[in-house]
């Protein structure tokens, strides 16, 4: 990828954190932004920037980052464009976990841990299905054991629901819409350990996935443990994705979408495209999360449902490119 | 591999568990000057506000009582749904009351706020007191939860007599609706709710508790939930006298062929709530269970 394209994309995620920065439900300005980020002035605006806005954007920058990282090794590793994370049991255990605990009455402190164990266990549930079947890594099988759990998933919690009251599934429901409403600096903390250790490990393995994107044989010849290869590939990506998942609830369609928005403006082999998905995953979600934000003052709008809307017809014009 | 993929979820889950500490750290409540005054419906301490001269009031019910304490001018903020008294509708509109805009509510520099009592508010909650504002979340379901936060009220907004003056009215009115259908027949009905999923009033509903007090008995009074989900066929073999609805819903109930399965609605007993008076548990709380007197008992004169 040119260099140029590099900066525009550092551009892009400048200018639309800037952007999240000043505009919100209380108008600032820009002078008045500035000044809330330094710490000074009227007491409200440096709330309101340093503790609502600020760890909101640098969430919405992890959590885009994490899941196009982790849309773009899985869908290198699984040799399959439609491959994200939540397509494999990671979101439907997680959500599972989630509603488990709310229906239990679990303190909503401990709602996501639950979520990132359920997404775990469902990962666990997946890959230990594909080893069954002694397909010796045909990423096939994965793919269709990770959809099998994760239709399961979807039955318990249609179960869960079913006999939950009315403030448990809204509970439920919004969790699983996304939200990066309630960041805080602990949790963006934490998300951003997941993120950089899972994100970097996922870039050392860059060359793997190169080779496992060419297929078993050919990888296999190339010198790779295919199966031992693509599990540590499979296991990283849902990682840093379950953690995206126990900080801010299903964000949907950004793993699947960014890598193809990364390869479009020219990224090419797996170190380059894992990083530029980071990039283009941090601008698209903050971008979602401002929109989410201020489109329909004064309620706000569901991340996921924000980041879909926009995500959508960039799909849709790559898969034409595609054809 | 097996025992590979079991260290690592040992790993992993490990990792998970610092994720829900930091996760659950609140921040620590900030302390005023004063005695705490009890616990809110989250649990959370109630510290006196120095003073309370700026409410946003995030819950209808808590906003109907201000305006009967007198304090409605102090309102600065309030939800989408807060429509009644009619003055109430000239307090700003901050959106929804669950899951609230935080900025929008700070924008109106408030020194107290007051949450609906639901799970998914805790948030919000943290988030004001972490700008130093006296946070409090109530959750009314019940009479004797009006009562209560009622008087609390009155003490916060400094006029404790004010709020007894509200919450003993409000009592003696509940008690003259239950002498005047002393010793009659009760009447059962169903109080229908929701259609899809179908909900009726529960146990758990202070309409339950009206109903009671009207001389009535709800067939479902043993349910703890508020609104619990049952099937259509449990009603028809509880068989209630009566089906009690708001206008609304009997017009919707009427046009539903599987209702005339019931014995009430086959004899034309359905009864019209009026929802001008029984809406919220609050400050018309007596005229509801009047009404409902009038209803279940033509009977008694007044």
């Amino acid at each position: 990828m040119r260099t140029s394209r590099w900066l525009m994309l550092l551009a892009a995620l400048i200018a639309v954190a800037a952007a999240a920065v000043v505009f919100g439900t209380i108008h600032l300005g820009l002078l008045a932004s500035w000044r809330g980020l330094l710490g000074q002035g009227d007491a409200t605006a440096v709330f309101v920037v340093r503790e609502l806005r600020l760890p909101r954007i640098v969430l919405a920058a992890l959590l885009g980052a994490g899941l196009g990282i982790s849309g773009a090794a899985l869908q290198g590793v699984l040799r399959n464009p439609l491959a994200e994370p939540y397509l494999l049991g990671v979101s439907g255990g997680a959500a599972v976990g989630a509603v488990l605990a709310v229906s239990v009455g679990l303190a909503i402190a401990l709602v996501p841990l639950a979520a990132f164990a359920g997404a775990i266990a469902a990962v666990l549930i997946a890959l230990f299905v594909a080893h069954a079947t002694r397909s010796r890594g045909d990423p096939r099988v994965l793919v269709m054991a990770g959809v099998v759990v994760g239709a399961f998933a979807n039955a318990a919690i249609m179960v869960l629901m079913a006999n939950s009251d009315a403030s448990t599934v809204r509970n439920a429901v919004w969790w699983m819409m996304g939200s990066a409403a309630n960041a805080t600096w602990s949790q963006v903390a934490w998300l951003a350990l997941y993120v950089l250790a899972g994100g970097a490990l996922l870039v050392a393995m860059a060359r793997t996935v190169d080779a496992l994107a060419l297929g078993e044989d050919s990888a296999a010849g190339l010198g790779v443990d295919v199966e031992r290869a693509s599990r540590r590939v499979y296991l990283t990506a849902s990682l840093v994705a379950a953690a995206t998942v126990a900080a801010a609830g299903l964000v949907g369609f950004v793993g699947l979408v960014v890598p193809h928005i990364a390869r479009r403006i020219g990224a090419r082999g797996h170190r380059v495209l894992l990083l530029a998905s980071a990039l283009v995953g941090a601008v698209l979600v903050i971008a979602a999360d401002l929109v989410a934000r201020v489109a329909l003052p004064p309620a706000e709008l569901p991340l996921g449902a924000v980041t879909a809307v926009i995500g959508v017809p960039f799909f849709l014009v790559t898969l034409r490119r595609m054809l | 591999m097996l025992s590979q993929t079991g260290s690592l979820s040992a790993r992993a889950l490990g990792g998970a568990l610092l994720l829900a500490v930091a996760w659950s750290c609140d921040p620590a409540p900030r302390t005023p000057h004063a005695v705490p005054w009890g616990l809110d419906d989250f649990g959370d301490t109630i510290w006196p506000p120095a003073h309370a001269t700026r409410i946003v009031s995030l819950n209808p019910t808590t906003t109907e009582i201000l305006f009967a304490l007198g304090a409605g001018a102090r309102l600065v903020g309030r939800t989408e749904y807060d429509n009644w008294p009619d003055s109430a509708r000239f307090v700003k509109n901050l959106g929804p009351g669950i899951r609230p805009n935080v900025e929008a509510v700070l924008s109106e520099k408030p020194d107290l706020v007051l949450l609906y009592g639901s799970g998914d508010n805790r948030s919000a909650a943290r988030r004001f007191r972490q700008a130093g504002i006296v946070t409090v979340a109530f959750k009314v379901d019940r009479i004797e939860q009006f009562d209560r936060v009622t008087r609390l009220l009155g003490r916060i907004i400094g006029d404790s007599a004010r709020g007894a003056f509200v919450a003993d009215t409000v009592r003696r009115t509940l008690d003259s609706a239950r002498a005047l259908t002393r010793g009659l027949p009760r009447p059962t009905v169903v109080m229908p709710a929701w259609d899809s999923p179908l909900l009726v009033i529960g146990g758990g509903s202070f309409l339950n508790q009206l109903v009671e007090i009207a001389g009535g008995r709800n067939v479902y009074d043993s349910t703890s939930a508020p609104s619990p989900a049952v099937a259509f066929e449990d009603i028809v073999r509880r068989d209630p006298d009566f089906i009690l609805t708001s206008p609304e819903s009997a017009q919707r109930l009427k046009q539903r062929a599987r209702w005339r399965a019931l014995r009430a609605m086959r004899s034309g007993a359905i009864l019209l709530i009026d929802t001008n008076v029984v809406v919220r548990p609050a400050v018309r709380l007596g005229e509801g269970a009047m009404s409902l007197v009038r209803l279940l008992h033509p009977e008694v004169k007044r």
